[in-house]
């Protein structure tokens, strides 16, 4: 991988204008965004690593972070899945395409990919927390002969709030990918995978390696004790167990305060934990 | 380093020699002490004590500019990055205290990443401290916490007030080019300066009333009661105001949020203020979720990145023992009383 850029190294506050080129809903309250710098030699030199986020800004809204969904492996473009929670998102489902907003990044750890390579990856994924980890999922299948087996849990509350639902049909036609999805509950009659929450996907992993096993995963907080339960039970070693964690933000750079914890900042030393971190860190999760 | 004296009937002088300064001296005020650049001041009060807002807030302003934003007749968006103005400035009078504050503060705007709002203006900023003869509070603990009346740490000058005169230590070159500014005024030191100097500074550490002991145990401590109720108990009065933050020196957490003057067409500004670990949205979700949802693991915030992360981070306290936190809190939450439970908690 190569390294990362930064835009606006001298004052990272300043954010970068870029173009929302696509918009549209993945369910009721998710919307993704493509969005491409303005400049078009930023744009296509903008370096990250999946699992890395940006800050982006509606001005006169504010800003807030957002995780990177789209891969480095297809630059150019940025993508993102934002629910609409707070004023910024607000203000962002307002915007039409063509619309102007800022950007500024990339920030914090992302996924240590050159460790994962040649290694099985295990992709743990609860409702919204397919954002960060579609990058790093990409990012697998776009080097497909550089990892091991890749296999995908994924649930989501009900059928509709499942976003990508069709990328991850089509997914588990591919013999080179494991792809396993559920729902908590099926609104709709018609859901053919499985129902109950993404630990009832486990038993469907068959003959894992722990060893060589990188396990990935993102989700709602009250996910994780759950499936970490699951990851131990394999005996997918602590430090392989890889965590994409969710703080308040404001600065992106280690100053403001908002994200510490411990005597990190989650956006410099973070939003990727191992699951040894959130054992000697508390208040991670 | 050069030593100095300065007859404090030619102060005035010497402040009015720094022409090309923006200068801050003490200023009364009904609410206490100000740090004021109203030139009409040309000396240090005999009963000054030190400013209710330390001088942090001349280095890192409780609100900032970013930039100005406004939509052009193309419908596109202008940005105009705002930096702090080229303006030297001193500032006259800072006890020892919060000098180490602002070291302390350099280390988080530091770093990694320089903040550059912030080292514009520190750059620019010349410190003459001030030792303290008389403790500025009575909930004054800088011994406690490495610190002293006379430390000289983060300043470019210290003072020592010896009655008509001023024993003056340049410690840096800005210091020694404030000095310069009025070389005629200074006068070389004896030994008899140097002996009353030695003398005041050691009777004022005597006069330091309170102590937090043990701070250094304080790291080991507050990990062993992290998830002791300790917290609950301690933190039950809390009004969550914030003032022990907003007034620390040492206290730099901020937020960044829009400023907009007009809709159509967009005009506004994005502006950094000061923020607090003690506000329950500081860490608030969009989503609701809070992962430091109530009062006892905001207090516990507060000392544990003062008494502990910070020292596993820079080996030293983000404390520097001025008492504001103490004096100022509406409900009597006292900082050395709380640490000095903690320590002996379970014991």
């Amino acid at each position: 991988m190569k390294p990362e850029t930064k835009l606006n190294q001298s004052n990272p506050f300043l954010p970068e204008p870029a173009r929302i080129v696509r918009a549209y809903n993945l369910t009721q309250d998710v919307r993704f965004f493509q969005v491409r710098l303005v400049d078009m030699e930023k744009a296509l030199s903008f370096r990250y690593r999946p699992g890395q986020f940006a800050m982006i800004s509606v001005l006169g809204a504010g800003e807030a972070p957002f995780s990177i969904s789209s891969t480095p492996s297809r630059p150019g473009l940025l993508e993102f899945c934002i629910r609409k929670v707070g004023t910024v998102t607000n203000a962002l489902f307002r915007l039409r395409e063509n619309s102007l907003i800022g950007l500024r990044g990339p920030y914090g750890n992302g996924f240590p990919i050159e460790a994962m390579e040649g290694k099985d990856v295990l992709i743990v994924v609860g409702g919204l927390g397919a954002a960060p980890l579609r990058s790093v999922l990409l990012y697998c299948l776009d080097n497909r002969d550089q990892f091991g087996r890749v296999i995908v849990l994924y649930g989501a509350k009900r059928p509709a709030e499942m976003i990508f639902r069709e990328e991850y049909f089509d997914l588990k036609k591919r013999v080179d990918l494991e792809c396993h999805l559920a729902v908590d509950a099926d609104d709709t009659g018609t859901w053919t995978e499985n129902i109950g929450v993404v630990t009832t996907l486990f038993p469907k992993v068959k003959d894992i390696n722990p060893a060589n096993t990188y396990a990935l995963v993102c989700g709602p907080p009250v996910m994780y004790k759950f499936v970490i339960k699951e990851l131990v039970k394999l005996n997918i070693p602590k430090h392989q167990i890889l965590m994409t964690l969710e703080r308040r933000m404001k600065c992106g750079v280690g100053k403001c305060g908002h994200c510490a914890i411990d005597y990190i900042y989650t956006c410099l030393d973070g939003p990727v934990f191992t699951y040894w971190d959130v054992l000697h860190m508390r208040e991670l999760i | 380093m050069m030593e100095k004296t300065i007859l404090k009937s030619s102060f005035p002088q010497w402040i009015k020699s720094l022409q090309s300064f923006k200068v801050f001296i003490p200023k009364r005020e009904n609410f206490g002490w100000e740090l004021s650049s109203n030139n009409q001041i040309l000396e240090i009060a005999s009963d000054y004590t030190y400013p209710v807002v330390p001088p942090k807030k001349l280095i890192f302003p409780q609100e900032e500019i970013f930039f100005e934003f406004e939509q052009n007749p193309d419908n596109g968006i202008e940005l105009k990055e705002v930096l702090p103005e080229e303006s030297p400035q001193v500032i006259f009078g800072v006890r020892p205290c919060d000098g180490r504050a602002v070291e302390a503060m350099d280390l988080v705007f530091g770093g990694s990443f320089e903040d550059l709002y912030y080292w514009r203006r520190r750059r620019q900023t010349t410190l003459v401290g001030l030792a303290c003869h008389q403790p500025p509070s009575e909930n004054c603990f800088c011994l406690s916490v490495e610190g002293s009346p006379y430390s000289e740490d983060g300043l470019d000058i210290l003072l020592t007030d010896l009655g008509d005169r001023y024993f003056v230590k340049a410690l840096t070159e800005k210091g020694e080019k404030l000095l310069s500014e009025a070389p005629s005024l200074f006068k070389e030191i004896t030994p008899k300066d140097r002996e009353e100097k030695e003398r005041v500074h050691l009777e004022a550490q005597g006069k330091i009333k309170r102590h937090l002991n043990g701070a250094r145990e304080l790291p080991e401590k507050i990990k062993a009661i992290f998830d002791s109720n300790f917290w609950d108990e301690e933190s039950s009065n809390c009004l969550r105001c914030g003032i022990c933050t907003y007034l620390c020196p040492t206290c730099h957490c901020f937020d960044i949020n829009d400023e907009t003057k007009s809709l159509a067409p967009l005009r506004g500004r994005r502006i950094r203020t000061w923020d607090t670990c003690q506000f329950p949205d500081f860490t608030m979700h969009s989503s609701g979720h809070n992962p430091r949802p109530d009062r006892a693991s905001r207090l516990r915030q507060r000392l544990a990145h003062k008494f502990l992360y910070f020292i596993l981070l820079y080996d030293r306290f983000q404390c520097v023992g001025c008492g504001r936190c103490i004096s100022l809190c509406p409900v009597g939450i006292d900082i050395i009383e709380v640490l000095t439970r903690a320590r002996n908690h379970g014991k």
